[in-house]
């Protein structure tokens, strides 16, 4: 019954990397409505295994909409096998979307581990069009070939830093290694993160030191995506609030991460 | 072919015997297409309790082979907070509305009923005797005794129908069914889900924050058909069956075995268009099998 429930075409799905995908899919539907930081709910297969639909951020909705995964479970699996052409039966665009820095911003600072830069490619579409914004990712992965290209980010003016596990590319450790390369005004910068939550509760920490207010976009295992089951609750400071229908994207601040 | 569709609980009467389980539809008015809500025969919405509930620590939920397991615990924003907000938006639906309610004792049983059974919109009362995830020892629906009492306090009181909705945890369901039956319970819907365990080999942890939860989806659907058909054997109230329903084919099997009304529950989740694509599917079958009354072949499963 959901009006947000349709059967899309798959343009591409372009392996990566031994393990990351970007699949595109012809929805002009979701392409006029989709903002950054909302997602799309995929149904693998008409089979009954894997049962549940997976989320997948919106990377980038330029003519066709685009997501990175990393085939890692039997959702994303059968998802990597999918072929120009082959159905996909997507629900979405839903959840509540980033918001857009407050006025006197001049600096933001996009914090992201592994999969979880997805959503900031479509952010960075938006926000480069801001005059006098100054963009900057920070980006860690397991190792090199493990990694997003960096390309497309600089193409849309964001400065870029890498860190792998491995020293691979860019610094070696985690990226909270590459918080002392930026250069940061309490007042003026603003700080969105997506990744895994050990990687955002030390985002969350860097920014309450240094009083800068943020976004966090989360992810939690998920039924409906459509805030009828109640069953990808988080804790927050003001109680638990539903991932897909009050989340993904919180307030940095407001997240306890577990 | 003109075909009657309609069904009856009590004095209510529904469009059709299609409706949705207690717990797996919501925000209707954001994301559904309203013109197909409005096909349903009923919508019953989450269950209400007296206070309002936070629900239960995370994780709620796990995936499981053709099913899902999950602990929410009643989140909700307590019966007064529900006429407020939630309320306004289904009544607006049109769809007559069954409003499943819990209460910790009688008294809020009582004060619950009090509450809703004069709204407008509202055709009939579930009684959710059976949520597995409140840390409670024994369930109003795991003993006859405390079925017949709170399913005839509650008749006692109410202006619309009431529906028992039963366990699945128990050793005979239709005693229990009979209990309701006998206190003068309109109907019995069954089953809630299945109390499980899912548990991270790694962590060597429960999955749920809950430890424990209710299993539901096509994973127990040949359990509640069965279900079903025992307490249809025993009961002459009608029978709301849940469990599992993802087509026409599974509501079918339900019907088959002796259910006058069928909720899609878990398949809300995975597919928003199963409940309308079920009527549909039903109304297709008794077309290709000549059935003009969804009556004729309730409980009609030869053995």
């Amino acid at each position: 019954m959901a009006k947000l429930q349709n059967v899309y075409k798959v343009v591409s799905n372009e392996k990566l990397c031994p393990r990351f995908f970007r699949l595109c899919f012809d929805a002009p539907l979701i392409v006029r409505k989709i903002q950054p930081g909302q997602f799309v709910h995929i149904r693998a297969h008409d089979g009954l295994e894997p049962f549940f639909r997976r989320p997948f951020s919106v990377c980038r909705a330029k003519k066709y909409v685009e997501i990175f995964y990393e085939a890692v479970g039997p959702g994303t699996k059968i998802l990597s096998l999918k072929k120009k052409g082959d159905p996909l039966d997507v629900l979405g665009p839903v959840g509540r979307p980033f918001v857009l820095p407050p006025a006197g911003t001049k600096q933001v600072v996009m914090i992201a581990g592994g999969i979880g830069v997805a959503p900031f490619l479509i952010l960075s579409d938006v926000l480069k069009k801001k005059k006098g914004l100054e963009l900057v990712l920070l980006y860690g992965g397991r190792t090199q070939g493990h990694v997003f290209n960096m390309k497309e980010f600089k193409n849309n003016g964001c400065a870029t830093h890498m860190a792998t596990d491995d020293g691979s590319i860019g610094t070696r450790g985690l990226v909270d290694k590459l918080f002392s390369k930026i250069d940061l005004n309490s007042k003026t910068t603003f700080i969105y993160t997506c990744g895994p939550n050990p990687m955002m509760a030390a985002v969350q920490k860097f920014a309450r030191r240094h009083g800068i207010k943020g976004q966090a976009a989360c992810e939690e295992i998920m039924a409906c995506a459509l805030g009828a089951c109640l069953g990808c609750s988080i804790r927050t400071t003001k109680g638990f609030r539903t991932v897909c229908y009050d989340g993904p994207v919180f307030d940095l601040a407001e997240v306890i991460f577990e | 072919m003109i075909m009657n569709l309609t069904v009856k609980i009590g004095n209510a009467q529904f469009a059709n015997p299609v409706t949705v389980a207690s717990g797996t539809f919501g925000h209707a008015e954001k994301y559904y297409d309203l013109d197909e809500v409005k096909k349903l025969g009923a919508i019953v919405p989450k269950t209400v309790t007296l206070h309002a509930r936070e629900g239960n620590p995370p994780r709620r939920i796990a995936e499981t082979p053709s099913g899902m397991l999950n602990a929410i615990g009643i989140e909700n924003p307590g019966a007064d907070g529900f006429i407020r907000v939630k309320l306004p938006p289904l009544q607006k639906i049109g769809v007559p509305l069954i409003i499943s309610v819990l209460g910790h004792t009688d008294e809020e049983f009582k004060t619950l009923t009090e509450k809703f059974h004069q709204q407008k919109g509202v055709s009939a009362l579930e009684l959710n005797l059976s949520c597995p995830n409140l840390g409670k020892k024994m369930l109003v629906a795991q003993d006859p005794e405390a079925t017949r009492r709170v399913v005839k306090l509650v008749k006692g009181i109410s202006r619309v129908p009431v529906i028992a909705k039963l366990s699945p945890n128990v050793t005979d369901i239709a005693a229990i069914a009979r209990s309701a039956e006998e206190a003068g319970a309109d109907a019995v819907s069954l089953v809630n889900t299945f109390s499980a365990m899912v548990i991270d080999v790694n962590k060597r942890r429960c999955v749920l924050g809950n430890f424990t939860g209710g299993l539901s989806g096509p994973a127990i659907r040949p359990m509640a058909v069965y279900m079903v058909y025992q307490t249809a054997q025993q009961v002459k109230i009608p029978i709301i069956a849940m469990g599992g329903i993802m087509t026409a084919r599974d509501a079918l099997e339900f019907i088959l075995a002796g259910a006058t009304m069928v909720a899609v529950g878990t398949a809300n989740f995975i597919d928003p268009r199963a409940p309308v694509e079920v009527l549909e599917g039903i109304k297709e079958y008794m077309k290709k099998n000549k059935v003009r009354d969804i009556k004729e072949i309730v409980g009609v499963v030869k053995h």
